[in-house]
């Protein structure tokens, strides 16, 4: 059940990491990652003070992330002369409102530390359906949108000047990667998301030249790292979220001594 | 034909293009010269309906640029491109025709043809699936040329198409450009106009204002720098 999640979560990780990368948007992804905390108190506080049932935090995950990619968007169009200045304040005032929420919000909260940290091992079965779900979301968009996220991505003015809706592809990208980051947090952890959202793109990127077969590439090591991370997680007692980013971040680590080494 | 019927631009309150008149007609190739900041590159952004005029209008064949940006195609500076970006040759020449693409994402099998076909053309097609970044710079300045020719453009612009190449490379984008004259409308914006004087039916000097130039009424004190008004020509 914990590696079906995990190879879950490794597609779309695979396909939207690798636009993440060559479009150079990883701190959008990160402060995407780190404001789904501010959703997820806010409706895990909702559910205990209230006495919601059906309120979930991933719930509140999902709309944190979708309304900050769309917040991000909106700043990256209008004003990007202060763009960076303006996420880093959406970073940590989405943690800010996280941890005030985790703060008021009665009982102990381990519930709470697995979606920061991951748990891959807690993944229950309705979870897994809500994971392929979206799996299938991403996928579908993605394969009919591709070209035109390609363009996007390598040349904005080009894909305008042919007509595409340069600026409803780009926020509907960022809706994707804020996807790709709610499949992400069973895995890793709001806080890890965005070394599985990078590594395998970055180290795909480096094995070949075609977006495509790079989607692929990252695809497969990321489905490596769960397994490799989950397995010595089990076997150290160490916490598996941290395991599987750490097993990423030493290939990427090896991968980038290797490019640097003379020949 | 391409009509500036009195167009003023600024950014915020500079002042970048003032009381622009002028008409380009339909197989026209014109050179585009000027100071750093004269506005040539808010002429293009003008032209491609990315910019709005503050004041006068902008006709391509009796359409606004917006409507005929599809008819336009454009060759910008090589150097704004993210040479590790993973694509190949053929995928970048296949973005002249993002237009075409089906609902269900995918270029018709007469479009890749076409893409082959102009590859062929610029003498690239051995190169069509090697990566787009690991092309020297006048074979992927003949790329993006390929690329704007996919889109079958009544109007065809480059920005310094000739900036950053090797002489030998220059001289091929050249005598690309020259096979192109006669059948679509050329603009190019360059700093080389030595070299442009021998292809270019006509210059336009862009700096705030545009003046309309033959290559014999040329000084050679622009090719300088040294930019000054028609009145004061020797």
């Amino acid at each position: 059940m914990a590696l079906l999640a995990g190879f879950a979560a490794s597609i779309t990780n695979g396909i939207i990491g690798s636009y993440v990368v060559v479009k150079r948007i990883v701190f959008i992804g990160g402060s995407i990652a780190h404001s789904v905390l501010g959703g997820m108190g806010l409706f895990l506080w909702l559910s205990r003070t209230y006495d919601i049932a059906w309120l979930h935090p991933m719930q509140g995950a999902f709309c944190a992330a979708i309304l900050s990619a769309l917040l991000i968007g909106w700043i990256h169009l209008k004003y990007k002369e202060r763009e960076d200045t303006v996420i880093a304040a959406l970073w940590s005032t989405g943690m800010a409102i996280g941890v005030i929420f985790i703060s008021l919000t009665p009982g102990y909260n381990v519930e709470l530390m697995n979606f920061l940290f991951g748990n891959i091992l807690w993944i229950s079965q309705s979870d897994i359906l809500y994971l392929l779900g979206l799996d299938a979301l991403v996928l579908g968009i993605t394969l009919i949108f591709h070209k035109k996220f390609l363009a996007i991505c390598f040349d904005e003015q080009q894909a305008a000047l042919q007509g595409l809706k340069v600026h409803a592809l780009y926020l509907l990208l960022l809706c994707l990667v804020a996807i790709s980051v709610v499949l992400l947090i069973q895995t890793v952890g709001a806080i890890l998301v965005i070394a599985m959202l990078t590594i395998p793109a970055a180290l795909g990127s480096s094995l070949t030249h075609s977006l495509t077969r790079m989607m692929g590439i990252a695809i497969v090591l990321s489905c490596l790292f769960t397994l490799v991370g989950t397995i010595a997680s089990y076997q150290l007692n160490w916490p598996p979220g941290a395991t599987i980013a750490l097993i990423a971040a030493m290939f990427y680590l090896l991968s980038f001594m290797r490019a640097r080494s003379p020949a | 034909m391409i009509v500036m019927d009195d167009v003023s631009f600024s950014y915020d309150k500079t002042l970048v293009l003032e009381n622009v008149t002028l008409s380009i007609q339909n197989r026209e190739l014109v050179g585009i010269f000027g100071p750093n900041g004269g506005g040539k590159t808010t002429l293009l952004k003008l032209l491609m309906g990315f910019l709005r005029p503050t004041r006068g209008t902008i006709l391509i064949s009796g359409d606004s640029p917006k409507v005929a940006c599809k008819r336009i195609g454009y060759v910008p500076q090589i150097t704004r491109f993210d040479k590790q970006f993973p694509l190949s040759v053929l995928e970048v020449v296949l973005m002249g025709a993002l237009s075409k693409l089906t609902p269900w994402g995918t270029y018709p099998a007469d479009v890749k043809k076409k893409a082959r076909d102009i590859l062929k053309q610029v003498g690239l097609i051995d190169k069509e699936h090697h990566a787009f970044g690991t092309l020297s710079g006048g074979q992927a300045q003949r790329t993006l040329i390929a690329r704007a020719l996919l889109s079958e453009p009544e109007l065809l612009l480059l920005d310094e198409p000739t900036a950053n190449i090797d002489p030998a490379a220059e001289e091929d984008v050249y005598q690309l450009l020259n096979s192109l004259k006669g059948k679509m409308a050329i603009l190019m914006v360059t700093h080389d106009l030595q070299s442009i004087l021998h292809w270019a039916g006509r210059l336009l000097c862009v700096r705030r204002t545009v003046t309309s130039y033959l290559p014999s009424e040329l000084c050679s004190h622009f090719a300088l720098g040294l930019y000054h008004d028609r009145s004061t020509l020797q």
